[in-house]
């Protein structure tokens, strides 16, 4: 099923059923970082999955990212981006000191963000299974810091083999002293998103 | 409208590089340059012809097409973009003879628990095995790794600059 394909009331449960997404990965980092989080009301778009590279600014813009397959009744896969800065204040909400370093955070400080991210990537999940009545599970999440085209083209390659839409959402968690910039990619199997469409009345 | 900012954002695009788009190939000679930007698992393929002074470069993006590939003549895929830097060389004038090949790409961007071959392995293996039916040396590469990479290829002395972020730059 391809984004250019979906009808305007499918486009509509799709980003609403992300944005609700968004929400609950919002409230899950508020709980982990133990103070409320606003969340900015997040911009979604479905994009067909080829301009998935070309979305974030130019492709060798160092980005970290953070990618979890996904299994369950739900399939593909679903990739958290954020830049250089955005991941150091991610780290800073954690109470980690972040050092800039060109070569990116630390072992121990992508740790962290993994486990983050992972956290987020879960409630997101939990809010789309609560919502579908269908099963998603991450089944690893993996790490990487580098160029956003190199980045973001191989989980299109990953993912691309068989899905061709991608629901991408931006938005920002926000506290008293910052506002931590994300982006994130939905990215469903074909047959997964029919099945969360069909789930929703809009088959 | 010729605000500092506007005009050095003019002087940036160089006219004599070319930039070679993902799943994309192209010829040029010099005063040229050929670059592609970003090779995570995909591969760049760089051909020269040093008599000549010209050469091609392919950004790959998979070994090749499936059965069900409705464009299966891509030059997304290394089985079709290899032999289609050779053909597009030799109708500018180029002997095959005399080419040779520098690669670089083909990393593992996520490390994965997966156990399938990794995309950018199988890459690496069929631009190989391309250029190898082709008659054409491999004289160069810089692949695998975890590490996006950036190529230009210099075509008045062959040399392929090879930029990235965790080792900064490397001639080959």
């Amino acid at each position: 099923m391809r984004a250019e394909g979906l009808t305007a009331m499918q486009l509509d449960a799709l980003r609403e059923i992300s944005a609700i997404g968004a929400g609950h990965a919002a409230t899950a980092l508020s709980e982990l970082v133990e103070r409320t989080l606003r969340i900015e009301v997040p911009t979604i778009e479905v994009i067909p999955i080829e301009r998935m590279p070309y979305v974030l600014g130019g492709p060798e813009d160092v980005v970290g990212a953070v990618y979890a397959r996904l299994t369950g009744e739900i399939e593909g896969g679903l990739l958290y981006v954020a830049t250089p800065d955005a991941v150091c204040k991610i780290l800073e909400l954690l109470g980690e000191e972040c050092t800039h370093d060109p070569d990116g955070p630390d072992e121990h400080l992508a740790g962290v963000v993994v486990d983050v991210m992972g956290h987020l990537i879960r409630s997101f999940l939990a809010a789309v299974s609560a919502m579908t009545g269908l099963e998603a599970r991450a089944a690893e999440t993996s790490w990487a810091y580098d160029m956003a085209g190199a980045l973001l083209e191989a989980v299109v390659l990953e993912v691309g083999a068989r899905a061709d839409s991608a629901v991408f959402v931006r938005t920002a968690f926000i506290d008293a002293n910052r506002a931590v910039e994300v982006a994130m990619f939905f990215v469903p199997d074909p047959e997964s998103l029919g099945a969360i469409l069909t789930r929703v009345g809009l088959a | 409208m010729n605000s500092p900012a506007h005009m050095k954002a003019r002087l940036e695009v160089d006219p004599l590089v070319v930039e070679v788009a993902v799943g994309g190939v192209c010829v040029a000679s010099h005063p040229q340059s050929l670059t592609t930007l970003a090779l995570g698992s995909c591969v760049g393929v760089a051909l020269w012809d040093e008599g000549r002074g010209c050469g091609a470069m392919a950004h790959v993006m998979l070994p090749c097409a499936s059965q069900t590939t409705p464009d299966r003549e891509s030059a997304r895929f290394a089985s079709w973009a290899v032999p289609e830097l050779v053909r597009m060389l030799v109708e500018s004038g180029s002997d095959p003879r005399s080419l040779c090949a520098k690669i670089a790409g083909g990393a593992a961007m996520f490390r994965s628990n997966s156990t399938t071959t990794p995309v950018g392995q199988r890459n690496v293996a069929e631009v190989r095995h391309q250029l190898e039916v082709a008659g054409i040396p491999l004289c160069a590469e810089d692949t695998g790794g975890g590490h996006a990479r950036t190529i230009e290829l210099h075509l008045d002395s062959g040399v392929l600059s090879v930029r990235s972020y965790r080792l900064g730059l490397r001639h080959l």
